[in-house]
């Protein structure tokens, strides 16, 4: 599949007074896939927001190079068919909703009410066209903030914290619409801290950590190694002290025998053995990896250790 | 052209909505209604000047919204991240620029038209001379290139200064600005030592000079007369845009350059 985006060691570098030469981001190498919503991941200062900038041409990138829908960083062409909404974005406060769409469109010289009429209700705003946006609550902002990114019939969007500050059902409204973007074949680019949010939604993600990609990946790839806790009781003390399990955690507790082990292990062999030896299966609790414990486990990485 | 049209009429949009500005402008309005009711004119001085003061309340009230309107512009649109979403279509940098100054600029001619015909209106209440009118419009005209000159200034400082030290800053040129041909022909009549008249004629030479917009003064003092009127506007007017091309130049290379 074309890369959407393709970083070769993009590098931004800042000079401040008290470090001297601070890279916010760092050689960084990325690759998103046409038709895909990446997930880009980082606590904060990692250099998300930097790299956005870079990837759209705001900023230039002190060192590297880098490809969007195969063109070059920073080539006017790419923006006709990109479209960038900011982390809790400000629109003209005395536009309507229509009005937003109207100038935003007026940017790529679009003036077809219609088209701006069916964005108003594909994010669900058509009855509120004629409010203000200062009338406008969190959400709502963000869904216009979605319209006139839509305006010009993007390959690409670029959402900086699309669902932060929401309630839940505004983050599912939002949700909602991302995934239904990307069923028109589009590819969206998320930097995002709701981490369950993107863990239902993007196909692959890269953590980014000191600037540097830290995890890059399909999901299910990069969220192997869940473990399974099975409860058992009714088993001889000899059972538990033959079982073979690499990589098992054995406790004795009150309620029975608990053997936490990686998912990989031969579960129904295990289960077997218990039958064979007359015990009792309590339960079989699977314990997938979450997203969450990924990004933990990455960014706690210390900066000596990151390669920084 | 297009996008610099949308970013300018949005800009004015904005600008004519601020509560600041619209204060200022109330409160400029109100001082033109009720001047000719204050009893502190004589009835000799009075037309004279009730003249200079309504074009002084004009010319300050102006001068305030030009650089309250311009130094917040740029800083306000990255703060509130408004310029990403711009910036981020097929939209450059200096096409930014010049749309936002452009809006500033027309809703200064907005403000300031209004500013002016109730101005015309007491006038015209008082005294209908279709000629004091006609030099009134002149030098509120006059005024308007002075204010499109200062707000360039502000823009060119905007890209490289936080709002409040361009606030001072952009209004301590205009204050200079407006007050160097009085001292430098001061200057020149003292036979003053040439080393403060060269350092005089720098800074003449680099600042912008704003003083030859007040033209209130032939209004006043019928005596001082202007040689050429057409002669005199034109070279002002010309003077004015090329300094304000200068400042936006400056101010497009600086913002091209800008990290935001």
């Amino acid at each position: 599949m074309a890369a959407a985006i393709e970083t070769k060691n993009l590098t931004k570098t800042y000079k401040s007074k008290a470090a001297g030469l601070v890279h916010v981001v760092d050689h960084l190498n990325l690759h998103v896939e046409e038709g895909e919503i990446f997930g880009f991941l980082g606590p904060n200062g990692a250099g998300k927001t930097t790299t956005i900038k870079m990837l759209l041409g705001i900023i230039g990138p002190s060192e590297g190079e880098g490809y969007v829908l195969g063109k070059e960083i920073g080539d006017m062409e790419v923006h006709k068919i990109i479209s960038y909404v900011p982390e809790r974005p400000y629109y003209y406060e005395y536009m309507t909703g229509m009005e937003i769409l109207k100038f935003y469109g007026a940017l790529f010289g679009i003036s077809d009410t219609g088209l701006m009429e069916r964005l108003l209700e594909k994010v669900g705003l058509h009855k509120d066209k004629s409010k203000t946006i200062s009338q406008f609550s969190k959400g709502m902002q963000q869904r216009i903030g979605l319209a006139q990114a839509l305006i010009n019939d993007p390959k690409l969007l670029f959402l900086d914290e699309p669902t932060g500050g929401l309630d839940p059902i505004a983050h599912r409204e939002i949700r909602d619409i991302i995934l239904n973007t990307r069923d028109e074949g589009r590819t969206v680019f998320i930097s995002s801290h709701e981490l369950s949010e993107v863990e239902l939604i993007c196909d692959r993600v890269a953590i980014i950590n000191y600037g540097k990609i830290a995890a890059q990946g399909k999901l299910t790839d990069l969220l192997k190694g869940g473990r399974v806790e099975i409860t058992v009781n009714g088993v001889p003390e000899q059972f538990v002290r033959d079982l073979n399990i690499p990589e098992a955690n054995i406790r004795t507790l009150p309620v029975g025998v608990v053997i936490d082990a990686p998912e990989e292990a031969d579960i129904n062999g295990v289960i077997d053995a218990v039958r064979t030896a007359k015990g009792n299966v309590l339960s079989v609790v699977p314990r997938r990896k979450r997203l969450e414990d990924l990004f933990v486990e990455t960014v706690s990485v210390p900066r000596s250790k990151a390669g920084v | 052209m297009r996008a610099i049209i949308t970013i300018a009429n949005a800009t004015v949009g904005e600008a004519i909505r601020r509560r600041v500005l619209l204060i200022i402008l109330l409160v400029a309005l109100l001082v033109i209604l009720i001047a000719p009711n204050l009893g502190m004119l004589s009835s000799r001085s009075e037309t004279t000047v009730l003249r200079s003061m309504m074009l002084g309340i004009i010319q300050l009230a102006s001068a305030v919204i030009a650089v309250m309107t311009t130094v917040y512009m740029i800083p306000n649109e990255v703060e509130r991240r408004t310029i990403y979403t711009i910036l981020s279509k097929p939209v450059q940098r200096w096409q930014f620029l010049v749309g936002k100054y452009l809006g500033a600029v027309m809703a200064l001619g907005l403000m300031m038209g209004l500013m002016a015909v109730v101005m015309l209106f007491v006038f015209g209440v008082m005294r209908p001379e279709f000629a004091v009118g006609l030099k009134l419009m002149q030098a509120v005209f006059m005024y308007f290139i002075q204010m499109s000159l200062l707000a360039s200034v502000a823009i060119f400082f905007s890209t490289f200064v936080p709002p409040l030290v361009n606030f001072f800053l952009s209004g301590g040129i205009f204050l200079v600005g407006t007050v160097m041909n009085p001292v430098f022909d001061t200057i020149q009549k003292q036979g003053t030592g040439s080393g403060l008249k060269l350092l005089f004629s720098v800074i003449s030479f680099i600042l912008p000079n704003f003083a030859s917009y007040n033209v209130q003064n032939p209004l006043i003092n019928p005596q001082t007369v202007i040689q050429s009127d057409a002669a005199y506007y034109t070279n002002a007017v010309f003077y004015g845009v090329f300094y304000i091309s200068i400042m936006l130049i400056g101010g497009m290379l600086l913002f091209d350059r800008k990290e935001v």
